[in-house]
């Protein structure tokens, strides 16, 4: 008997209905069942989705009210940076083309207006569904941090080594059991090569089975040793925008780093984002999610009062100064923000909660 | 004390756009002023009070604000801690007056000798 093949888990996400009810129909009949379509009219209902079944594949459409196509690939990028991802739309631009792929969408496709112009997405999807990477796992760095995966590792008290490289530079860094047990590249080993490996700003790594290092260079825990590592590697980019800023004159570019308006670089902290009833859409690097959504549906209700006390009209923002950094947070009747920079500069023991 | 902040928040803060301005003295009573009638006194008092409140709220979350605003379409509140815990309260009509001098009245709401 021969073997059926694999299905095809396919979320679309589109706010128009009756180009969901086409691609359905279509796309299911042309894959020969081997496609199973599922259809959200909005990113809320694709998160559940994406939280209740594996999917394989999504298909988001970038003009969507609430969140648009493009934070949602971004979200979607950090929270499932194993799911393929492409983008529809009726309005292609050379920015919203890069904007997604920059954002970690594997296609960007126009929508098209007849059926051999749907029958050219189809095949284009089905060949990215149906793609495996090389075995072993993959990413790049620019797209899942090297410290997400090593975090990931640790916590799953994994055995396995980590191996990375760009055009400049080569290196391991052994996980054994949970804990990082030695790192080398070039001449440098320990924790020196540990930073070294983890400041790079772009490059690829590769998760190799365990096998035991010829010597054991780095002990502690990791969660310090990773912490030690975004340290150095703050202050590295610290002294490098200083330089910039000593012998440039013209303002510096955007980078992952910007400078505030006091001069100093900051970085973002923390980032929260919420549907309109608290549940959690996005959150990075924020550890008392439940702290913060409290004190935004307390936002929120302060809100609905002010806005009847106050010929101002309605609520956008907040924004808060604080000793060390800063928060912004927007509270409308379908999502909520939250979003903390701080001073790179700043000493690690002095940052807020 | 109360009469240096008297004078000016009843000088300084008088400004085309302020729709009012307050600030919370050591005994947690307000010393506020209205400049409009769409925003009495009383009214404004309840807002800088609750606004106030949601400081402390930051404050115990270990979000500790020295300036906090309230932006909305046609406006903003704002709140600024002084480091002898001195509170102030502005609320501003966008595109007027007030609005653009925020930043100089909170500066000489900061640099202001209340010690006689």
């Amino acid at each position: 008997m021969s073997e059926l093949p694999k299905q095809h888990q396919v979320l679309f996400v589109d706010d128009d209905h009756d180009f969901l009810q086409v691609i359905r129909e279509l796309f299911v009949a042309w894959s020969e069942n081997v496609w199973q379509v599922h259809c959200a009219k909005s990113a809320d209902e694709a998160s559940g989705i994406l939280k209740a079944r594996k999917i394989d594949l999504i298909v988001v459409d970038v003009n969507m009210p609430v969140l648009d196509g493009i934070q949602f690939i971004h979200i979607l990028n950090q929270r499932y940076p194993q799911l393929k991802k492409a983008v529809i739309t009726g309005h292609a631009t050379e920015e919203k083309r890069s904007a997604c792929l920059s954002e970690g969408a594997e296609l960007f496709i126009e929508k098209p207006h007849s059926t051999e112009g749907l029958k050219a997405v189809f095949t284009m999807l089905d060949e990215l569904v149906s793609w495996t990477p090389q075995e072993g796992f993959q990413g790049v760095l620019r797209q899942v941090g090297l410290h997400d995966v090593i975090q990931m590792e640790c916590l799953g008290r994994n055995s396995s080594i980590l191996e990375i490289h760009n055009q400049q530079t080569h290196g391991r860094i052994y996980i054994e059991d949970g804990s990082i047990v030695h790192a080398v590249t070039g001449n440098t080993v320990g924790q020196d090569a540990f930073q070294k490996l983890l400041s790079l700003a772009s490059g690829q790594f590769q998760l190799q089975p365990f096998e035991p290092p010829s010597q054991h260079t780095i002990e502690g825990q990791w969660e310090f040793l990773l912490m030690e590592a975004a340290r150095v590697h703050d202050e590295t980019v610290s002294q490098v925008v200083k330089t910039e800023t000593a012998t440039k004159t013209e303002p510096l570019p955007a980078a992952k780093t910007s400078t505030a308006v006091s001069g100093f670089p900051v970085h973002v902290a923390e980032t929260l984002i919420c549907s309109g009833q608290g549940d959690v859409l996005y959150a990075w690097q924020c550890r008392e999610a439940s702290t913060r959504i409290k004190l935004l549906q307390h936002i929120a209700q302060q809100t609905t009062q002010l806005g009847q006390l106050l010929p101002l009209g309605s609520f956008d923002r907040i924004e808060i100064q604080l000793a060390i950094g800063r928060v912004v947070a927007q509270v409308k009747p379908d999502r909520m923000i939250f979003v903390r920079t701080a001073p790179t500069t700043a000493n690690p023991s002095q940052k807020q909660a | 004390m109360s009469n240096t902040l008297q004078k000016w928040l009843t000088a300084d803060a008088v400004v085309p756009g302020m729709l009012g301005c307050g600030a919370l003295l050591p005994d947690r009573t307000w010393l506020s002023y209205s400049f409009k009638e769409t925003c009495p006194r009383e009214q404004l008092n309840n807002i800088l009070h609750q606004l106030a409140e949601t400081m402390a709220l930051f404050a115990s979350n270990g979000l500790v604000p020295r300036r906090l605003t309230w932006t909305f379409d046609q406006g903003a509140v704002l709140l600024v801690v002084r480091p002898d815990g001195l509170l102030l309260g502005l609320a501003t009509q966008f595109n007027t007056e007030a609005a653009q001098n925020v930043d100089r009245l909170v500066a000489n709401f900061l640099k202001l000798d209340l010690s006689h």
